[in-house]
């Protein structure tokens, strides 16, 4: 890809991811403020496949950067990814089973993700958490996205992670209703 | 209701991907591979590692590498055993440290604070195009870097040679080009001060 596509593709992601989060925000907000029957309402069964749209683009996305773009994943990298592949295909197979017993598998998954991007993107604000020094194979302080100066890659994991756990947590009903 | 919302969320997020994907087939630019790289030339024997870890560095005492390289606008820049002690720092583009290095160093020594008899050159290495603040010569250029580059080439031969670990990485030679000490990660000037004073009691 030319450096002006993967500038596009960065822009766009980064707006999905914060568009992501405001969506998280207003979940929340609506769940809290109209009661939990309103919350189930709202979405019914769209919730899972919602997030499992959510964790596809997300894979989807990551894995083009690796195999066309060519970034190379780092360690935090890949403890993201071990979090978001799998919800990938369990959310699927939830949401196409309508079980909703797939919240418990995927919420570890969502909210473990979810810290570890957290985690990530302190390492890429605060370099010296990964220690003083670069190491020269591939640090997971660096940034290769930087889009409007904040989005990073571990930012727009780390908010496909929050709005999955959103959804998951308040949006999709319990075994026991 | 909510499975319309679903297809039309869907649908916007496939269409674009299709789009960038469309572009980026149409949009192919060629990029130079060349940018950043140099093609120094280094004899003399490898620097073991540097291992921040150990209690004592191996290769203090050593003979270091000596270097022929160039900057970016291909002046020859060397370091060999020239009677003059010396520090060389090896800067990476991408590294947050070295990001955060170069500014109070080059403020540094825009206050006059290199003394005359040591000299302080950089290499620039580990370059990467995919990796961000790509490519060093402008990073180093909009810094106002004045120490003397060599461009290292796409293998790191310099880095290698020196022994680099982790970038920055700071070597202290002697005239004779012994090696008096290495250093891993970001000292600042407190930090150059003393290995100027190092390399001066060196000689």
């Amino acid at each position: 890809m030319s450096p002006e596509s993967v500038d596009l593709y960065n822009t766009f992601l980064a707006i999905l991811a914060l568009l992501s989060l405001a969506a998280s925000v207003g979940l929340l907000v609506y769940r809290f403020a109209r009661g939990r029957e309103a919350a189930l309402s709202l979405l019914g069964d769209s919730a899972v496949w919602l997030a499992w749209l959510v964790a596809a683009v997300a894979t989807g996305g990551s894995l083009i950067y690796s195999e066309v773009i060519h970034f190379i994943p780092c360690r935090l990298c890949w403890y993201q990814r071990i979090a978001m592949y799998p919800l990938a295909i369990v959310l699927l197979v939830g949401a196409i089973r309508r079980e909703v017993v797939v919240r418990y598998y995927a919420l570890p998954l969502s909210l473990g993700g979810a810290l570890i991007s957290i985690w990530h993107y302190l390492t890429q604000t605060f370099p010296s958490l990964e220690g003083g020094a670069c190491d020269p194979t591939n640090p997971c302080s660096a940034k290769y996205v930087n889009v409007f100066d904040f989005v990073s890659i571990p930012f727009m994991a780390g908010a496909g992670f929050i709005v999955i756990s959103v959804l998951l947590a308040f949006y999709v009903r319990t075994e026991r209703e | 209701m909510n499975k319309r919302i679903l297809a039309i969320v869907g649908g916007v997020v496939g269409l674009a991907l299709i789009v960038l994907l469309a572009i980026s087939i149409a949009g192919e630019t060629e990029v130079d591979a060349s940018i950043g790289y140099g093609d120094p030339v280094v004899t003399g024997q490898t620097l073991p590692v540097y291992n921040s870890a150990a209690a004592e560095d191996v290769a203090v005492g050593m003979p270091g590498p000596e270097v022929v390289g160039a900057d970016w606008e291909d002046n020859e820049v060397t370091i060999t055993a020239d009677g003059r002690p010396k520090i060389v720092l090896f800067l990476a583009h991408w590294c947050p440290h070295c990001q955060n290095e170069v500014p109070p160093v080059q403020a540094w020594l825009d206050a006059g604070n290199l003394p005359d008899d040591v000299d302080l050159y950089s290499v620039a290495t580990s370059t990467d195009r995919l990796r961000p603040n790509w490519p060093p010569q402008d990073w180093l250029e909009e810094e106002g870097w004045t120490v003397p580059v060599i461009m290292d080439d796409q293998i790191g031969t310099v880095a290698g040679s020196f022994g680099m670990a982790g970038t920055p990485f700071y070597v202290v030679l002697d005239g004779d080009n012994n090696v008096v000490r290495r250093i891993s990660g970001e000292i600042g000037t407190a930090g150059l001060a003393i290995l100027v004073q190092e390399a001066q009691a060196a000689g």
